[in-house]
């Protein structure tokens, strides 16, 4: 799709060449006829009639002799361009685990044709999963999955549990263990961690019904320290976030 | 004059319990001091076996890690049901909290589960006795099918009758027969284990147990199951479709579900042979204690004074001894030296006096602190304070990647490396334990304090010698820290191990399995020195005295003006060529092959930097106060490159009992070697760094 200006799409190629000036200019300060052809791999016969429409819409200063530079609005165009790279290749590196290599592709080729809107969601969605503390251990769990890493067990049906549970969970407006104050106690409802913390807690027998007591805290207000089943345990924040509990009215 | 009696029986027991459950006491008491403490190749798990025995049988005893469950998340558990599944295990002795029945037996239920030959030792029976708790064990003994002890570990009660137990258990063998889930997962999982039976290749885990495991989605045997048989494909579906099935049933999911079938298992049971509860207020005093040990505002400030004691005791009484040691080996040295006359040029004799003698004395002298501080943290450990100060310290030092238990073995650090490495056993996790002994060696051990002592008075004015210090030593912590989390986000990466920390109620620990646990890793130090250490201090030996110098003739004028004998034939040595070798490498951080030289002798023990100087110099005998030593270095080096040496030798080549030590504590060389040159690398680098920057600043 690309951009329009006034006199009509920007093609793929062009958008192209507007982010090798651009990095060119950021890196060496001058962009040159050569130096273009010479990282698109072209000859730089091939390169000026690029140049000369890039001029007509106005988004470089070209003329044959001297070196490129581009206008207020093609850096913007420039910028944005590589701003989708980034965040495409963040998205498949990251998140999808693509091999280096291929996100590094597909990122330049889905540059051209992915909307504003997708981006800024794109956007939103690497902010969710870095503050939402279960953004983390879902990352984790897909990373740790069976469907990216066949060496591991399967994981898909655990999430699928889990996502209904959740949705439960939140509509009833209950408590994460970690919310609780020293002195208060709750009945724990669900242990929404996976994977090995599931297994730990479960071996502790921190089964759902069961009255746990949050004794005290560490000086600095993590660790939390519980009473459960008539024995102490200590648990971080962190791991205590895994924990939904039904606070109980405290005598 | 009694003849050996014949052996009659020979048998092999596994124990298997929860941490804290008094399994170690129950070993001791069964083997006494017939024990061997290693560890499980490539991983820093202990192994620890022992034997004993009773009339005619002999008894092999393999102590397992302490283990909550059997998954299969933790090296921990993985070993201990692989070394359950061996088939040579004839009686398996599960060790359970009597206060704490309900989780102890759920190891229990697992034993049975693997169709392992069980007797239960229902430990620290003392206690549940006073807090009110009666079982009616005979029953529980019938209901379960298997002999059942009560047993009060640390002072070896009840241990007669469990060596009875065992051989009963022995001639009698049961497979947990008497165990089974609620109807609905036992016909599922009698059905799947059906199914696996004829398809599994000889020898195999017992079917019954693969089901569930299946059911459980169990990685490791997943694993297996799909490398051994070649129909699992199908297997697999039926196994995610029964999932399904009994998770529509419990309206859970299924980890839960099988829990909780194990969990109602066991109140059934408890609830037939339980006659009288605990009080609730049983723990009342181990409450009260917790209650100002773990204050917000008091515990941090007592748990330091603790620390602080400890280590006074460590290093201030550990005094004494340390000289008397000193002195013995100065005397042997002496004696044995004296045996050949005087001025003599035996190689025989150097070897003996300055390889030998001085390389294991130059160990040994550590061992009292070594010996101290392990009394001190097996104390810690055994009274259940270690996982109050981690529970203490753990946000700071989760901050930078380690563990609440990592602080100990930190601080330790800075006495000697050595003991820090050891006293990480304290650590469950694998990642968090490699993480602590890949960066304890910037821990400034004491060992360094006399190069600091020596270079730093000799370079910089007095008002500067105390933030010079303080400098090096911060630098030491801060690139810990740093590197800490480096590893943790680069070769030791991975989610961070659940921190459940078990916080088990204050007990008294009994002088014995202090003692103990104190011998058995003082010994391990001492084994290495006179093994790897012996044999490096042997090198070190024939690096630094040969090829000999020739014979210097009389017109022959000396090359340097100040050179003596001992500093010619160090030059002229394997060492001094080395440190030629090297000099490009140490003129980059503006030092010379006499340094590089000398460096070579701290890899044998870093203190033994200021007595090579003293050689490559020609002073002769020369300690950290010898003025006329720092009088020619001032005359050679400048304060900067004085910094840039300290710095070296601060993060650079840990020293050689430290990779000994290293590579005993990881289980592989790999760990130890990574650590050498990972740390010598880093050192070489922040060095010059420092040198090249400093010189362009200064000018
Ligand atoms: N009162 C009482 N204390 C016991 C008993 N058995 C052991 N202890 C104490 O409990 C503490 C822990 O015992 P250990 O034998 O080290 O326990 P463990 O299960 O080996 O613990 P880890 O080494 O952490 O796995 C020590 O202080 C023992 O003296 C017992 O039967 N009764």
């Amino acid at each position: 799709m690309g951009h329009h200006t006034n006199d009509g799409p920007i093609t793929e190629s062009l958008e192209d060449y507007l982010e090798t000036i651009y990095e060119l200019i950021r890196d060496k300060q001058v962009a040159r006829v050569k130096d273009i052809a010479k990282i698109r791999g072209v000859r730089m016969a091939s390169v000026s009639p690029a140049m000369h429409r890039l001029r007509d819409l106005g988004l470089i200063v070209y003329n044959q002799r001297e070196y490129i530079q581009l206008t207020p609005k093609g850096e913007q165009v420039a910028r944005k361009v590589i701003a989708h790279h980034e965040i495409l290749r963040r998205f498949l590196r990251d998140f999808l685990h693509v091999d280096k290599k291929i996100a590094e592709q597909d990122a330049c080729q889905i540059e051209h044709h992915i909307s504003d809107q997708t981006i800024d969601r794109l956007v939103r969605f690497f902010e969710f999963m870095d503050t939402c503390p279960l953004g983390s251990q879902v990352q984790e769990m897909f990373k740790n999955c069976s469907e990216v890493n066949p060496e591991l067990p399967a994981c898909m049906e655990e999430c699928a549990r889990y996502d209904a549970q959740m949705r439960l969970e939140h509509e009833q407006g209950n408590s994460l263990l970690s919310e609780l104050e020293p002195g208060e106690k709750g009945k724990i409802l669900h242990i929404k961690a996976l994977g090995a913390l599931r297994q730990r807690l479960i071996d502790m027998g921190l089964l759902p019904q069961t009255m746990v007591e949050v004794e005290r805290v560490a000086p600095s207000g993590d660790p939390i320290w519980l009473k459960v089943r008539g024995f102490n345990i200590s648990l971080r924040k962190q791991e205590a976030n895994g924990i939904l509990v039904e606070r109980q009215a405290t005598a | 004059m009694a003849a050996e009696k014949a052996v009659g029986k020979k048998i092999k027991i596994a124990l298997a319990g929860n941490p804290n459950c008094g399994k170690t006491s129950l070993f001791n008491a069964l083997t006494g001091t017939h024990q061997r403490v290693g560890n499980y190749p490539g991983i820093t798990v202990e192994k620890k076996e022992g034997r004993y025995r009773d009339d005619d049988w002999e008894i092999e005893v393999i102590d397992l890690p302490g283990t909550y469950s059997l998954s299969s998340y933790s090296p921990e558990e993985r070993i201990a049901r692989r070394e359950l599944l061996r088939d040579d295990i004839d009686v398996v002795v599960v060790v359970a909290d009597s206060t704490n029945l309900e989780r102890n037996l759920y190891l229990l239920v697992q034993v049975m589960e693997l169709g392992a030959n069980p007797v239960l030792a229902l430990n620290m029976s003392d206690e549940a006795h006073a807090g009110g708790q009666r079982l009616d064990v005979e029953l529980m003994s019938m209901l379960l099918g298997f002999p059942i002890v009560e047993t009060v570990g640390h002072k070896g009660g009840g241990a007669k009758l469990l060596r009875e137990a065992i051989r009963r258990a022995y001639d009698n063998p049961t497979h947990g027969e008497r165990f089974s889930f609620g109807p609905q997962l036992e016909r599922t999982v009698m059905r799947l284990a059906e199914k696996l039976a004829p398809l599994l290749p000889q020898p195999s885990p017992p079917p019954r147990w693969l089901a569930i495991k299946l059911l459980e989605r169990d990685g490791e045997l997943g694993q297996w199951l799909r490398d051994n048989v070649a129909e699992s494909a199908g297997l697999f579906t039926d196994v995610e479709k029964e999932i399904e099935e009994l998770e529509k049933f419990g309206r859970t999911d299924i980890i839960l579900f099988i829990a909780d079938n194990r969990y109602s298992f066991l109140s059934g049971l408890l609830r037939e042979v339980r006659i009288s509860e605990m009080r609730a207020d049983s723990r009342a005093t181990s409450d009260f204690v917790d209650a100002i040990l773990c204050n917000r505002i008091v515990g941090l400030p007592i748990f330091f004074a603790a620390m602080y004691v400890l280590f006074w005791l460590t290093f201030t009484v550990g005094e004494w001894p340390m000289r008397l040691i000193e002195s013995f080996f100065g005397y042997l040295g002496n004696t044995i030296g004296g045996l050949w006359p005087a001025g003599s040029e035996s190689p025989l004799r150097s070897l003996l006096v300055d390889g030998v003698l001085a390389g294991v004395g130059g160990v040994l002298v550590f061992l009292p602190n070594i010996i101290l501080l392990f009394f001190g943290l097996a104390l810690m450990e055994d009274s259940g304070y270690m996982s109050r100060a981690a529970f203490l310290v753990d946000r700071f030092m989760h901050r930078f990647g380690l563990h609440g238990k990592s602080f100990v073995p930190m601080l330790t650090g800075f006495g000697c490396t050595v003991p820090g490495i050891m006293a990480t056993r304290t650590l469950e996790n694998e990642r968090d334990r490699l993480t602590t002994m890949l960066v304890l060696p910037l821990m400034s051990c004491g060992a360094r304090l006399p190069i600091y002592m020596l270079l730093i008075p000799a370079f910089f004015a007095s008002r500067w010698q105390a933030p010079m210090l303080f400098l090096i030593y911060m630098t030491g912590i801060v690139l810990a820290v740093l590197l800490a989390r480096l590893l943790r986000s680069t070769l030791l990466a991975g989610e961070d191990a659940p921190f459940v920390m078990e916080l088990p109620p204050y007990r008294l620990p009994t002088l014995r399995a202090v003692a103990i646990k104190m011998g058995q890793r003082s010994w391990s130090y001492v084994r290495k020195a006179g093994t790897i250490i012996l044999a490096i201090s042997i090198l070190m030996w024939v690096a630094t005295s040969f090829p000999r110098a020739p014979e210097r003739s009389v017109e022959q004028e000396p090359i340097l003006a100040y050179e003596d004998d001992a500093s010619r034939d160090l030059s002229y040595s394997l060492a001094g060529r080395m440190g030629k070798l090297l000099e490009p490498l140490t003129t980059m951080m503006g030092s010379d092959y006499r340094i590089a030289t000398a460096m070579l002798g701290a890899f044998a023990a870093k203190e033994v930097f200021v007595a090579q100087l003293g050689i490559v110099f020609s002073l002769g005998e020369a300690d950290e106060t010898s003025t006329s030593l720092r009088e020619t270095l001032r005359r050679h080096y400048t304060p900067l490159q004085a910094f840039a040496m300290m710095l070296f030798l601060l993060v650079a080549t840990p020293c050689m009992a430290t990779v000994a030590i290293m590579r005993k504590e990881s289980g592989s060389w790999k760990w130890a070697l990574l650590q050498f040159f990972g740390l010598t690398t880093i050192g070489w680098l922040l060095s010059v760094a420092v040198y090249q920057i400093g010189r362009l600043v200064i000018g």
